[in-house]
Parts: C-alpha cells; sequence; structure tokens
C-alpha cells in the first residue's frame, strides 16, 4: 500500500517529531532551535502528504487499468473552502470560531486524502469504500458521536441556564420521560423501521438545538444574569447574618483531612485551635508566609457559625487600604469546612491577624506569620 | 587487555571499601546520635547481616552452578520439577524472615511516629534551595515571641523535638541521618519528624528527594545545644534590633540593605528613615514567595542553604570539632570580623548564581512571570559589598 518514497517521508517526519521532542525535553530549547525543528516536522509531514497521495508519482507502478478512473463525490472541498472561511472570519471575530475553521480544515484536508487515495487503491469501487470505511470509520464515529453529544448537552444547559428554575425541572422530568419511552418503543419494536427511529431521533436532537440556540440568543434568566453581574459567586461576605448567595449549600464536610494543618473548633461558645502534632488546645498557631495552609473550622455549638480570619489591611491605591479578610460559609452544628490561608506578608505590630467567629464576642485565635 | 580491566576492577573495588572507612563522614548513616536514629540503627543492622548472610549464600550458589555446570558441550543435567516439599520449603524460609523482619520494622515504624510526649515544636519549612525553621511561642524555652532562622536549626540536647515539615514549592526531604530517618517536606501537608540528640554538638544533613538545580547543595545542619546553652542562643534571637552607629561603614551598609536586599531579605526591627518597619517582599519576587530572614545572621554558621560557611575553616574546625563541654560557648560565641569567612560571603554579595545553581537568568524568567529561584545577581558595586559585610556583620 506504501510505496518507498512514502515510507521514507513518513519514517523523515517521525524522527524529526523524535528529535523535537528530544531537543525540547533534554536539551535546552531556543526559539530558533524549536523553530527550526518544527518547520522540519511541517516540511516533510507535508511532502510525505503529498508523496502518499501521489503514490510517489510512479506512473509506472502497477497496472493503470486496474485503478479505478472514475472519481467519486466529495464533500470535503466544501467543508474545506467553509473551514477557510470561518478562519478568517474567525480572525476578526472571536478566537472559538477560528478554532473551527481550523478543526473543519485539519478534517477536510485529512478526509479528503484518505478518499482520494483509497479510490485509486484498485479498480473496485465497492472495495475502495470498504478500505476507506475501514481506514476512517474508527476515527469517524467517536468524533462524531462525542460532537454530537457535546452539542446536545450544551444545547440543553442553555436551556435550563435560561428558563425559569421550575420550568427547568418539569422540563427536565418531561424531557427525560420522552428519551425512557422512545426506548422502551425502540426496544419492544425491533421491526420499526430505520428510517422512522431516525427520524424520531434527529428531530428530537434538532429540537434540543433549536431550543438551545433560542435561549442562548434570550441570555441567562435574570437572577442568574444579575448574579454574574453583581459579583456574588467570588465575593465572600463574612459577617454574622447569611449571604443570600455565599452561603447558599454551605459545604459540610471535609475530605482532605490529611493536609490539615489545625483545626479550629466553636465549642461553648469558647474557640480553640487543635494544631497537627501539638497536643492540647492553642490559642495561637503558627502559619508559615507565602505558603498555603489548610485550617479546618468545626462548629459544635447549636447555631449556624462562620470562622473569618482577619489578616490585616492592603494598600488598594495610594493611600487607601482595605481591610482583607476570608472566611467559611455559615454552617450549623456539627459541620465543618475547610479554610485555605496563603498569607504573602507578615503582621505588622498593632494589626495582628486573628481568626473570630461571626458574631461571637471576645473569642479569638492569634494567627503568627513569622 | 583483560588485565587491565582485572586491575581496574580491583581498583574500583578497593575505592569502595576503602571509602567505608573515611572518618570524616559527618552523614554516616551507622552512627546514631538519639534515640530516634539508634531505634532505626538497632532495626538495620541485624536486617543488614541477615542481608548480607543470605546474599553471599545467594551469590555462591549462583557462582557454584555457573562454573560447575558451564557448558562443555555435555548433555542438559538433571532438572527439579514437581517437588513440592523442596518448593514449599523454598517458599516458607523467604516467608518467615520477611515476616520476623516485619515485625521489628512495624514496631520500629510504630514507635519512631510516636508524638504524644513532644516536648518542643520547630515548624520546618522547605524551598528551593534551603530549609526555613520558625519555633512558635513556648514560654517554657523562654520562646515569649517567634523566632525565625535558616540553615541551622538549633534546639536543646535530650528534649524531644518535633518538626512540622511542609513545603513552599516541590516536594523536598528532611534527613539528619545521625538524628532520625529521612520525612518528606510536601505542599500542603504537615509532616511530623521527631529529632532528639544525645549530646550537643553540629549534625550534618542533606535534602534527600530531589527537587530541581541546586538539590546537591540543599543541606543543613542542627545545632544540638545543652539546656544552658540553648537558653542563651534563644535570648539573643529575641533580642531587639540594633541599628548600627551612625557615621560608620555599617551604618551605610544597613542604608544598601534596605535599597536592595529587603525586596526579598526581612531583617526584624530594622525600619526605614521615616520609621516605618521594612516589610520585605519576596512574595513579589521569588517563586517560592520566602527568602531567609536575616536576623541575627551572624549567630549561624552557614548560608546560602548550609551551603557555604560563614566562618573561615579554621573556626569551622574549632567549633566541629570541640567536645561537647565546651561546644556551645563555641558556637554561642557567633561569627567574628576575625573568624568572617569574606571570600565566599563577598563571592555571593557579587554574583550568587555564579557560586550555587540556580534559575535566576532574568532572559528565562517567562515561565515564572519574573519572579526567581535562588537569588539573583544585584550588580552590586565592590563599595557597596564592603558596605554591606560591615552591616551584616553587626546582624549578631
Amino acid at each position: 500500500m506504501l510505496n518507498n518514497g512514502s515510507k521514507f517521508f513518513i519514517g523523515l517526519t517521525a524522527l524529526a517529531a523524535v528529535s523535537f521532542g528530544v531537543y525540547m525535553l533534554l536539551i535546552g530549547p531556543s526559539a530558533l532551535g524549536a523553530t527550526a525543528l518544527f518547520g522540519l516536522i511541517a516540511v516533510v509531514g507535508f511532502l510525505a502528504t503529498m508523496v502518499v497521495f501521489t503514490r510517489d508519482g510512479d506512473t509506472e507502478l502497477g497496472d493503470s487499468s486496474s485503478v479505478s478512473e472514475q472519481p467519486t463525490a466529495s464533500m470535503w472541498p466544501l467543508v474545506g473552502a467553509a473551514g477557510a472561511a470561518l478562519l478568517l472570519v474567525g480572525t476578526v471575530t472571536t478566537p472559538i470560531v477560528t478554532l473551527f475553521g481550523i478543526i473543519a480544515l485539519l478534517a477536510a484536508f485529512v478526509e479528503w486524502v484518505v478518499q482520494a487515495w483509497s479510490e485509486r487503491a484498485s479498480s473496485d469501487v465497492a472495495y475502495n469504500a470498504t478500505l476507506r470505511k475501514r481506514f476512517m470509520n474508527p476515527i469517524e464515529f467517536p468524533v462524531l458521536a462525542a460532537v454530537g453529544l457535546g452539542v446536545i448537552i450544551f444545547s440543553f444547559s442553555r436551556i435550563m441556564l435560561a428558563i425559569d428554575k421550575s420550568a427547568g425541572a418539569v422540563i427536565f422530568i418531561v424531557l427525560s420521560t420522552l428519551i425512557l419511552l422512545a426506548g422502551i418503543l425502540f426496544a419492544f419494536k425491533p421491526a420499526l423501521k430505520r428510517s422512522l427511529v431516525l427520524s424520531i431521533c434527529a428531530v428530537g436532537a434538532l429540537g434540543i438545538v433549536a431550543a438551545g440556540v433560542g435561549s442562548m440568543s434570550s441570555g441567562l434568566r435574570e437572577d442568574l444574569a444579575s448574579a454574574a453581574e453583581e459579583g456574588h459567586y467570588t465575593h465572600r461576605e463574612c459577617g454574622a447574618e447569611a449571604s443570600k448567595y455565599f452561603d447558599k449549600l454551605p459545604l459540610e464536610g471535609v475530605s482532605l483531612t490529611s493536609s490539615i494543618s489545625t483545626v479550629i473548633e466553636l465549642s461553648g461558645g469558647k474557640l480553640v485551635a487543635r494544631v497537627q502534632g501539638i497536643n492540647g488546645e492553642q490559642q495561637s498557631i503558627t502559619i508559615p508566609r507565602a505558603n498555603p495552609t489548610n485550617i479546618v473550622f468545626r462548629n459544635l455549638d447549636d447555631g449556624e457559625f462562620r470562622l473569618v480570619a482577619h489578616l490585616g489591611e492592603k494598600m488598594v491605591t495610594e493611600g487607601v487600604k482595605e481591610k482583607v479578610e476570608t472566611c467559611t460559609q455559615l454552617i450549623p452544628q456539627g459541620a465543618e469546612q475547610a479554610l485555605t490561608l496563603t498569607i504573602p506578608k507578615p503582621a505588622v505590630a498593632g494589626e495582628p491577624f486573628s481568626l473570630e467567629v461571626a458574631g461571637l464576642n471576645g473569642q479569638s485565635i492569634e494567627v503568627v506569620v513569622p | 587487555m583483560f588485565g587491565r580491566l582485572k586491575l581496574a576492577l580491583y581498583g574500583a573495588g578497593t575505592a569502595v571499601v576503602l571509602a567505608g572507612c573515611a572518618s570524616n563522614a559527618p552523614q554516616d548513616t551507622w552512627a546514631p546520635k538519639g534515640p530516634n536514629a539508634q531505634k532505626i540503627d538497632t532495626l538495620q543492622k541485624p536486617v543488614f547481616a541477615v542481608a548480607g548472610i543470605i546474599g553471599v549464600i545467594v551469590f555462591a550458589a549462583v557462582v557454584y552452578a555457573v562454573i560447575k555446570f558451564r557448558d562443555r558441550g555435555q548433555p542438559i543435567p538433571h532438572q527439579t520439577h514437581g517437588n513440592p516439599a523442596l518448593e514449599i520449603t523454598l517458599t516458607i524460609i523467604p516467608a518467615l524472615i520477611l515476616a520476623v523482619v516485619g515485625v521489628f520494622t512495624f514496631r520500629t515504624v510504630f514507635d519512631l511516629s510516636k508524638t504524644d510526649d513532644t516536648e518542643m515544636i520547630i515548624n520546618v519549612t522547605g524551598q528551593q534551595w534551603w530549609w526555613e525553621y520558625d519555633y512558635p511561642v513556648q514560654n517554657e524555652y523562654g520562646i515569649t515571641q517567634p523566632i525565625i532562622t535558616s540553615g541551622q536549626i538549633v534546639f536543646p540536647v535530650g528534649t524531644k523535638v518535633m518538626l512540622r515539615q511542609t513545603s513552599r514549592d516541590v516536594i523536598h526531604s528532611y534527613w539528619i541521618p545521625a538524628l532520625n530517618g529521612k520525612r518528606d517536606a510536601v505542599p500542603g501537608r504537615v509532616h511530623l519528624n521527631r529529632i532528639e540528640a544525645d549530646e550537643p554538638g553540629i549534625y550534618a544533613g542533606q535534602c534527600t528527594e530531589f527537587c530541581g538545580l541546586s538539590h546537591a547543595n540543599m543541606r543543613m545542619e542542627a545545632i544540638a545545644l545543652s539546656k544552658e546553652d540553648f537558653a542563651k542562643w534563644v535570648a539573643n534571637q529575641l533580642k531587639p534590633y540594633a541599628s548600627p552607629m551612625e557615621a560608620t561603614l555599617a551604618k551605610e551598609g544597613e542604608t544598601v540593605f534596605l535599597n536592595q536586599c529587603v525586596r526579598c531579605h526581612q531583617v526584624n526591627g530594622l525600619k526605614r528613615a521615616d520609621g516605618t518597619a521594612v516589610i520585605a517582599a519576596p512574595d513579589e519576587n521569588l517563586v517560592s514567595g520566602a527568602a531567609p530572614n536575616l536576623s541575627h545572621l551572624m549567630s549561624r554558621n552557614t548560608f546560602a542553604g548550609a551551603m557555604f560557611d560563614l566562618v573561615t575553616p579554621e573556626c569551622r574546625a574549632d567549633v566541629w570539632k570541640s567536645d561537647s563541654a565546651s561546644f556551645g560557648s563555641k558556637y554561642l560565641a557567633g561569627v567574628s570580623e576575625d573568624c568572617l569567612n569574606q571570600s565566599d560571603l563577598r563571592g555571593w554579595l557579587r554574583n550568587a548564581p555564579e557560586m550555587k545553581p540556580m534559575y535566576a537568568n532574568p532572559e528565562l524568567l517567562a515561565s515564572t512571570g519574573g519572579k526567581y529561584r535562588g537569588m539573583p545577581n544585584l550588580g552590586l558595586t565592590e563599595s557597596d559589598i564592603e558596605k554591606l559585610v560591615a552591616y551584616l556583620l553587626t546582624l549578631k
């Protein structure tokens, strides 16, 4: 199937790729060297493709009469042209369009080359078609399935983000019931016409995609849009009162217990620290500077409480300072939640760092950062 | 040709054997100086002996078989197959040996991981390529404020010291063979490691987890002092900062330090001319986010991750070779002007990356957002270096 010239250039491409890997990993890479070796891969790779495509340009090779001269219709030039158009449009709009263009171009290139190669394999058109399928179907089917499912899932997620929460639940139930019923129908009626099954699936998928496109154009539902705009999900509100967004669905357990430096416990209105490796209760903990340190807040008192880390002040603009603080969510009795502190600078005199429970006066754990 | 090869093999073998006789081997794993290392030693010697005997027997059997049954064109010797008694015996004997070794190994591992009788806590933080030690407040030892130091860990003899180890960048491993086994320092985790020394002295160690370019230069020294001497060391570490006298070279050095070094290095108590406290910003300049705190630098004997001595070879030998009774007073004397290793300290200030391999080339910092690993070349003038050395000498 592959002639000597093709083998030579394919081997050269592989050798260039290996050289590139060795150079990048083992020898100090420089921009010049990387560009030269990558350029070599691109050039010999292109030549390898061309040589495979033209079967070494050897007109004497084989019996020309045994090769089919009748080209079949191909959609790949069209896909390639669409990819090129997307690539150009993407350069003046958004990078994602460029990405789609590149993917379409690459897909068209590979498919077209393989199709052209398979059409010249023999004079038997059916055999050539089978050859192409054997070569490309193991790649095409998983890729198409993944892309198709991805599009449907993405469209469905857009629908759920656009509609009212209650309506979302209803739609979810209805849609999943329809899918279940369709599955039962196909299972109990195996004699159903293939075209009918395909039509039902296609109509369902297209319906979801169309609804997804419509939802995207209408945007997020109002409460999500306003929350994103106001930054509710990035801003921690550390007061004693419940925060509408930050305290929604608080985490009540910690799984990574092996990397906990200190457990801060609220019990009987008293705040104490249990430091790993130190026996007994502490009122002061030491945290290495500029190093992520995990602490756990455990609430053993009746009621919902949050742990607040007061970490001094930072300069926002010239002469303007703002308090640096972070906190856990409000957690109920018996729950625990982790808080990771990375403190780049030590406390200055007069502004010691501390851990406190919001709304609980007189209880504080000193945080020493040497 | 075979004669030369034989000679080379004999030579290499002799060198390996003689290496075991080195007297200056501060990281000898067979010389425990504390109860934790002693437990490991008590386990490893019999295990080594058993493994050695088995190794010799196996090796001898292989050599015997190779010579006795070497191919001389004879028919294949009788093969032993399907002998259950022999096969079971050859399985049970190693299993029993391993089981016995396993019992003693587990007992030692559990002994070494005991923490409930800890007497002192020191936080140990590794980063490329030095170790930081901070001592939380422990009033029973006179540590009324946190102490922070690097390169040399100082602790009292006969005290069960708990090291709470972590790392700021990559995985390191803390190992002082004379005091205990090795324990990894892992970012985001705190690993516990106990050390205890029987006698005052210096115990050398080495990072044992490959951690980058200068891994081999990431050393540590544990200084065990008598309880009285340790109290003196603590008292010295807690002394407030004293600015050099006006119109001295050291005072000019303080200005150079304020202009150049405080970008990364903290000296507790150092203030600017306007009276504001200096807070170094290594988090803005270094990948690890930390640089050694230089408060009381001259109370240490090493610098640059314990790679270089702060004292001359003669003065260092005087401390290292002193007996346990006089060791404390000699160590606590710190670094005097006469004993200062001017050559290495000046070389370090002149061009640190030239003395210790570090990723400090400004042209290669794109991947780290402009942050260095280790100390860069600051381009100091000889005059600046002169002033800085005079200033650093005041940090007693």
